[in-house]
């Protein structure tokens, strides 16, 4: 192999490093965007038998929102491996535990169970927040785009556009604002 | 591919040493023509033996033929190619005429070509013209200057207005227009 094909391969097989906000996203709409990055299924030279899979850094996972009720309802199995070692953990408790183990969890069931998913999650690092060493940060080239746009919350908006804001209509002078 | 071809080459199609490319090698080397002399499945190698085997010689200096008559067996052909390849292939109650097809097919492949699971169904020197993809091709340079987590590039694509958004643009219209009615008045 010439040295011009040998870094040809090199460029063709370079990891690259992505990094996604988790900030009001279903963790399970992001899993399946996640897992795509994970294996490399965007690229065109995909082939399941070539490790072309990127890195992906997620931030701020314990800001995800579940759909519904799934805080209260959905629920996560641990067993043991001893009689009566069974537990069940709903997912509010397991986000307090850890705030990185349930979209850890999800994209983990995002991934067909096969002997490679265990090393694709390798490639995958969870924070919290927006807290990234700078030596992780360094390497992030690409932006995943989030499956939803994240709402603006009323605290947030600064004073002059809330004060500029179209009425529809103007309280009367004797209207109690409570 | 199933589970009884686990332990079946496999490889792409190619000449050895660009065989056809100035000059040509053929590559089988040594042919072996088993038959039986009496049983009748042998009647179409026999036949080809009496009518055409001479002339497969004589046409084709650079391979050996060898005949071994052998009593109430199977016909059989058995080819060496330069490769080491060896393809054995039964010829029970084959006519001659088929026999023939076999052996032009092993006169002209370069090695065993049932023993080789083929990868590519084609070949070629120069694989791609453009050059093979890599994850910076077509990449904005743009990107290169970007600050990461950045909240531009994370907002997704396909997002309709809302319809405050909508009221707002509304709302900016009729004040244009209020603007310009005074205006005019005023003129």
């Amino acid at each position: 192999m010439s040295i011009l094909k040998r870094t040809q391969q090199w460029a063709t097989f370079a990891r690259t490093w992505h990094i996604y906000d988790c900030t009001w996203q279903n963790p399970f709409d992001s899993a399946k965007v996640v897992k795509n990055h994970l294996m490399g299924l965007h690229k065109p030279i995909y082939h399941p038998m070539n490790d072309c899979g990127d890195h992906v850094v997620l931030i701020n996972t314990g800001e995800i929102a579940l759909p519904g009720d799934e805080w209260i309802k959905r629920v996560y199995f641990h067993h043991t491996g001893y009689p009566g070692g069974a537990s069940w953990t709903l997912a509010w408790q397991l986000h307090e535990k850890d705030p990185t183990m349930v979209m850890k969890k999800a994209v983990y069931a995002a991934m067909k169970g096969n002997l490679q998913r265990r090393h694709t999650m390798q490639r995958l690092h969870l924070f919290p927040d927006d807290k990234v060493p700078e030596e992780i940060l360094g390497n992030v080239t690409s932006q995943i785009k989030q499956t939803r746009v994240v709402p603006k919350r009323l605290d947030h908006i600064d004073k002059e556009t809330l004060e500029n804001f179209p009425a529809i209509m103007d309280y009367p002078k004797d209207y109690v604002l409570r | 591919m199933s589970n009884s071809h686990l332990f079946l080459k496999s490889g792409f199609p190619r000449a050895p040493l660009q065989n056809g490319v100035g000059r040509y090698i053929c590559q089988l080397q040594r042919i072996t023509l088993k038959f039986c002399k009496n049983n009748g499945s042998s009647r179409g190698m026999r036949e080809f033996i009496e009518k055409q085997l001479i002339d497969f010689a004589k046409e084709n200096p650079g391979t050996v033929v060898y005949v071994k008559p052998r009593r109430h067996r199977t016909p059989v052909i058995v080819a060496e190619y330069l490769n080491g390849d060896r393809e054995w292939h039964n010829c029970r109650n084959l006519s001659k005429e088929e026999i023939t097809q076999w052996i032009t097919l092993m006169k002209t492949q370069n090695g065993s070509s049932s023993s080789l699971r083929l990868r590519k169904m084609w070949h070629t020197d120069m694989p791609s013209i453009q050059g093979p993809w890599t994850p910076f091709t077509l990449k904005n340079p743009a990107s290169n200057l970007v600050i990461f987590p950045n909240e531009e590039l994370s907002k997704p694509l396909d997002v309709e207005k809302s319809a405050t958004e909508k009221l707002i643009e509304l709302f900016r219209e009729q004040r244009l227009s209020e603007g310009k009615l005074e205006e005019n008045r005023g003129n």
